[in-house]
């Protein structure tokens, strides 16, 4: 569904020097400097699939979502999306597409949310009868009935944010561009976002492209994670190998009833408790061990928070 | 395109009405030809002025402020708006071109502009009853083919300076020079008749005249039958060139877009 190869984007920026002797300078010389912002991104993404795309601030996640969308044309390299080259905009490519940006809005600000629905209706020409089911099934999904004859403007953020998926989805195009959808929602909007996009992706089987810079974003929806930093590829595969490959493995803490030994076989005590850092394939013997080595009053596995994962990938690769 | 008019149409009046408000001040703001029709009227009563009496001077100030209404529109400043805060990019992924939603919300607000403009239409009548005069026919075709193409290049110019925003930070300035020159040379505060005949000459070949003198005058039956057709033709030339550069730079200014993004 998506291809993508040795993608790069360049960036020129204007250079100012500081104060006014500065401002009066960049007024005759203009001096520019170039900021790679996608540096040879290559990977490939088949239908239906829910991938994440993860990076810091600044690593080319937005540039490469807007450049899969045609919003943006890249400085060399090629992709493929739904068959189409996206930077012709051709109508036809436009209707198997959407892209949802959690900071730009697209509904109208001073009319109810339905207006925003009857206007994309129109523009995309859709089938009256078969947008409107579809436009009620996503009203049902998204709980948006209360919402829809109150003035976009009153409504709360995360109200909006659902609106948006709606209005973005009504031509039900197969592929989705999601660029931070859950930005600045509370847990509970989170909650529901997430939970319509993996429905409506099961429903639909339509692809999931999603950036997040929450993780829990990433770990309720994708199976698989692109990462990315300083615009070049770091990882991609499954979001279960990233934490085994770059979390230093799974926590097993064992609560002990009498007074934990210092260390013992793979652990060691930590606030009281034995814990032991290991690879998933060593995890069952080192429990096994415990179970017979001591009197366990608890036990726990812990998966390594992906925030540390990532923070340990970007710094080491940086 | 066709089939999406309509609803185009009935979301920019229903925008038009929530911001109805504005459209109000704004309507208001823009009722300058009313003041210039006082002060041009005192002027006339001393004796003709290039020709016109005090009721050629009332028509041409009122019918002055119909086609200002008619056509003058917001997207010079909703395209600034757009392409710096990067409203525009949901637009240039719907597949329809972003200025037909932008023509479509223009024509929209007619209508409501229309029922603003009615009070103020019937209180200068009431002033001066001798108004209500009864326009030939040729006049009255000729003078509304000509307010649809002032509308059209008025419009593209609108459309050319709110592109300068996809260049430059300045647009909304350079907008408003062009404006203080079209305020001066399109006969919107002194009927182009009063002018010296050098800058009666240098406007025959400015822009200015045909976004609103040459359809006031045809419309208010000020121009003879011979130059009808003459002013029509300039009109349609100016048509060409501003639809022509609104489409140069705004898609040079999409391609730049497309460059660096918003």
């Amino acid at each position: 569904m998506i291809q993508v190869t040795a993608l790069n984007k360049v960036y020129t920026v204007p250079k100012r020097g500081e104060g006014l002797w500065g401002s009066l300078r960049s007024i005759f010389s203009r001096e520019v400097e170039e900021v790679r912002a996608v540096a040879d991104l290559s990977f490939s993404i088949q239908a239906g699939e829910r991938v994440g795309f993860l990076g810091p601030n600044g690593a080319g996640k937005t540039t490469t979502l807007k450049m899969l969308s045609g919003l943006l044309v890249p400085t060399s390299g090629q992709r493929v999306v739904a068959g189409f080259d996206p930077s012709k905009r051709d109508p036809a490519f436009l209707r198997r597409i959407t892209l949802v940006m959690g900071q730009k809005q697209q509904l109208l600000w001073d009319l109810p949310p339905k207006e925003t629905f009857a206007l994309n209706r129109a523009l995309f020409g859709l089938d009256e009868a078969e947008a409107k089911r579809t436009q009620e099934e996503l009203i049902e999904l998204l709980e948006l009935a209360p919402l829809l004859n109150r003035p976009v403007r009153n409504l709360s953020l995360g109200e909006r944010m659902k609106c948006e998926l709606a209005a973005a989805l009504l031509h039900r195009p197969d592929v989705l561009f999601l660029d931070e959808p859950t930005i600045g929602l509370d847990v509970r909007a989170q909650v529901a976002v997430r939970r319509f996009i993996a429905e409506w992706n099961e429903r639909s089987g339509a692809t999931v492209v999603l950036t997040s810079h929450y993780m829990a974003d990433i770990a309720a929806l994708c199976p698989r994670v692109i990462v990315i930093a300083g615009g070049a590829l770091r990882y991609d595969g499954p979001l279960k190998d990233l934490a085994e490959r770059y979390g230093g493995g799974r926590k097993v803490v064992v609560r002990t009833r009498d007074e934990a030994p210092e260390t013992l076989g793979p652990f060691v005590r930590e606030d009281g408790a034995l814990v032991a850092r290991l690879p998933s394939a060593e995890v069952a013997a080192a429990v096994d061990f415990a179970l017979r080595q001591v009197a366990v009053a608890d036990l726990s596995i812990e998966e390594p928070p992906l925030e540390d994962v990532l923070s340990k990938l970007f710094a080491e690769r940086a | 395109m066709f089939r999406a008019f309509p609803t185009l149409l009935r979301i920019g009046l229903a925008e038009a009405v929530a911001y109805r408000a504005e459209l109000v001040i704004w309507v208001l703001t823009a009722t300058a030809p009313l003041i210039s029709m006082f002060i041009w009227d005192r002027v006339a009563a001393e004796g003709p002025l290039g020709g016109w009496g005090q009721g050629e001077m009332a028509r041409y100030f009122l019918l002055t402020l119909i086609v200002r209404h008619i056509t003058s529109s917001w997207v010079v400043w909703e395209l600034n708006e757009n392409i710096r805060t990067g409203g525009l990019s949901p637009m240039l992924l719907r597949p329809m071109h972003p200025l037909v939603f932008f023509v479509a919300q223009n024509l929209a607000a007619m209508p409501l502009r229309a029922v603003i403009l009615a009070p103020l239409m019937v209180g200068v009548l009431w002033w001066r009853p001798e108004l209500v005069w009864t326009p030939e026919p040729w006049t009255l075709v000729l003078g509304l083919v000509s307010a649809v193409f002032a509308w059209a290049i008025a419009f593209s110019a609108q459309v050319i300076f709110g592109s300068l925003a996809f260049f430059s930070q300045q647009s909304l300035g350079l907008f408003n020079v062009y404006f203080g020159l079209w305020s001066l040379g399109s006969g919107y505060l002194f009927p182009l008749e009063l002018a010296p005949d050098w800058l009666r000459q240098l406007l025959l070949w400015l822009p200015f005249r045909a976004t609103l003198a040459t359809p006031v005058e045809l419309l208010a039956g000020l121009v003879a039958r011979e130059d009808a057709l003459g002013l029509i033709a300039a009109q349609l030339v100016w048509v060409g060139v501003f639809v022509g550069l609104a489409a140069m730079t705004w898609n040079l200014g999409v391609k730049r877009h497309e460059a660096v993004g918003a």
